[in-house]
């Protein structure tokens, strides 16, 4: 189980980015973080991966505190950062250095034929188009089969119709080995497909405002009332975390107006 | 006989006129770049033959292939290059180890930088001729002197690739590197090697062609064998196809030492995503 205690970060240049966040993802579980930018919700997963480590308060992973980057927990940042020297195979055999060559290389193509690139093994980086190349880091971190995903606004750079391809595929690979996810977004519909939970975070400094509980079969249907029903609860959570005087479940058009300014 | 029929009768010839048409491409390619050296020669050894100069300072091509010809009769071109050759060698080996480690140890600490950097580029400024003096009072006037100043013109560029390559290394590039829990070395050799390698050809491309600059340096104080030997025994004897011959050998083998660096460091750089690179491919 992965648990925030008392979790707060000021950056020496006097920053106050993150304030007392306490929450906890059960083994399995997905939890979306969504907030305005600007609201810590980076620094928050920088402090879960170990690469920054929290000024106060403590992330635990089965109890035990994190203070570096752990072999448990993987990460898929906004961009690829494949690196450009290896082929496409090697990116995501990265982690498995210290592997025998024969399981290594069986695990790279099992990893490979998952996400749908198999017959890319042998490409540069430079040759895939940018849904590729965010399957093949999303593969690099899962090949090492961490306990923990963090994902860091992971579609954010791509277009419309590959995001909610890369959504769905990632619920897919998801199923196969169930680890705990928690997914930063600044996308609300990204949030609600896949979270199990949404935290909305506020700002100045960054605390978590609101927690939504998504509780809605899989697979998920993106036009249902249900999915609406949630999503205009998740809006109006964000208006509100931004002091903005929204009227809470009423018409579209004043929901839709906070969806425009949120973030 | 039908339009289908005749296509396929057509194909191993348009077929072997494609592999034709390539091998044309390979060869025509390097053919362009000797177009213009080529012109220039005919175009004097025509100006000669017609009378429109006598070639004494400035001999026609043919007296210099008959020179470069009697010098590698008598063994002497082999001889000097080989000098040439090995000083270059000595010198660029240890100008680029001395510069690598210093490059890479101030690009990675920024207390190392701020401590010696200043330094050495106040050293940088020198012209490197100007130690010349000093060179054959400390090391005298045999080889140790003049490898010691080709060394010195290879450091800078060398020096100064390889800090500036280490210290743009992407940092989110290295962020991956710390995910996966690389210890320090494991860091260099997995991260921060491949990513300063373009930077470092083009550092050690650079610093071989001053390698080549200071060899000529070095030779001109005093040396019994070289192609700088050659250059000033030329110019005392008065044999200006002795000079060109020898310049021309500069001219050949530092472009073929930095072709032969490029090719050996070409298939660590296959995977770069740079402007023109693949235009020579189809």
């Amino acid at each position: 189980m992965l648990a925030l205690v008392r979790v707060g970060k000021v950056y020496p240049n006097g920053v106050h980015a993150l304030d007392d966040v306490n929450f906890s993802v059960g083994l399995g579980e997905i939890v979306a973080i969504v907030g305005g930018s600007g609201c810590g919700k980076s620094t928050l997963l920088r402090a879960i991966s170990g690469l920054d480590t929290p000024s106060r308060g403590q992330v635990l992973l089965d109890d035990k505190p994190i203070t570096a980057p752990h072999e448990k927990i993987g990460i898929v940042f906004q961009e690829p950062r494949l690196l450009p020297w290896l082929s496409v195979a090697d990116n995501v055999g990265f982690g498995l250095e210290d592997r025998p060559r024969a399981e290594r290389q069986q695990r790279v193509r099992a990893a490979l034929t998952r996400v749908g690139l198999a017959d890319k093994a042998n490409m540069w980086p430079r040759e895939l188009s940018g849904g590729q190349a965010q399957r093949v880091a999303i593969a690099r971190a899962l090949v090492p089969q961490p306990e923990v995903l963090l994902l860091d606004e992971p579609f954010s750079a791509l277009d419309a119709f590959t995001r909610i391809d890369l959504q769905d595929h990632l619920l897919d690979l998801w199923t196969d080995s169930r680890p705990t996810l928690v997914v930063v977004t600044h996308d609300v519909d990204e949030a609600i497909v896949l979270a199990d939970r949404i935290m909305v975070m506020r700002p100045h400094p960054g605390r978590i405002f609101a927690e939504i509980e998504a509780g809605l079969a899989r697979p998920r249907d993106r036009q249902s009332a249900d999915f609406d029903r949630i999503k205009r609860h998740v809006l109006t959570a964000l208006d509100r975390s931004l002091d903005r005087a929204a009227t809470v479940d009423s018409g579209e058009t004043k929901v839709s107006t906070g969806a425009a300014l949120w973030w | 006989m039908s339009v289908l029929q005749m296509n396929v009768a057509d194909e191993p010839a348009a077929a072997e006129r494609n592999q034709r048409k390539l091998r044309l491409k390979r060869w025509s390619r390097p053919a362009l770049g000797l177009l213009l050296p080529l012109a220039l020669a005919l175009g004097w050894e025509l100006a000669v033959r017609l009378g429109l100069s006598d070639g004494r300072l400035v001999p026609p091509p043919s007296v210099i292939y008959t020179t470069f010809a009697d010098l590698a009769r008598t063994g002497e071109l082999q001889r000097h290059t080989l000098a040439t050759l090995a000083r270059v060698a000595v010198g660029f080996g240890i100008g680029v180890g001395v510069a690598t480690l210093l490059g890479a140890i101030t690009g990675y600490s920024v207390l190392v930088r701020r401590m010696i950097d200043p330094t050495l580029q106040a050293l940088r400024a020198i012209p490197s001729i100007a130690w010349v003096p000093l060179f054959i009072l400390w090391l005298g006037i045999f080889e140790t002197s003049k490898v010691a100043l080709i060394a010195a013109g290879v450091f800078f560029p060398v020096y100064l690739g390889v800090m500036g390559g280490v210290m743009s290394v992407d940092r989110k590039i290295v962020e991956v590197g710390r995910v996966f829990r690389l210890s320090g070395p494991q860091m260099v050799r997995r991260i921060l090697l491949p990513a300063v390698l373009p930077a470092y050809v083009i550092a050690l491309r650079s610093g071989l062609g001053l390698g080549w600059m200071f060899v000529v340096a070095a030779e001109f104080m005093g040396a019994s064998e070289g192609l700088g030997f050659l250059l000033v025994d030329g110019q005392q004897l008065g044999k200006p196809a002795q000079i060109v011959a020898a310049i021309v050998a500069f001219a050949v083998i530092g472009k073929a030492t930095d072709w032969i660096l490029v090719g050996v460091t070409a298939p660590f750089l296959r995977w770069e995503d740079r402007f023109n690179v693949h235009a020579g491919e189809n």
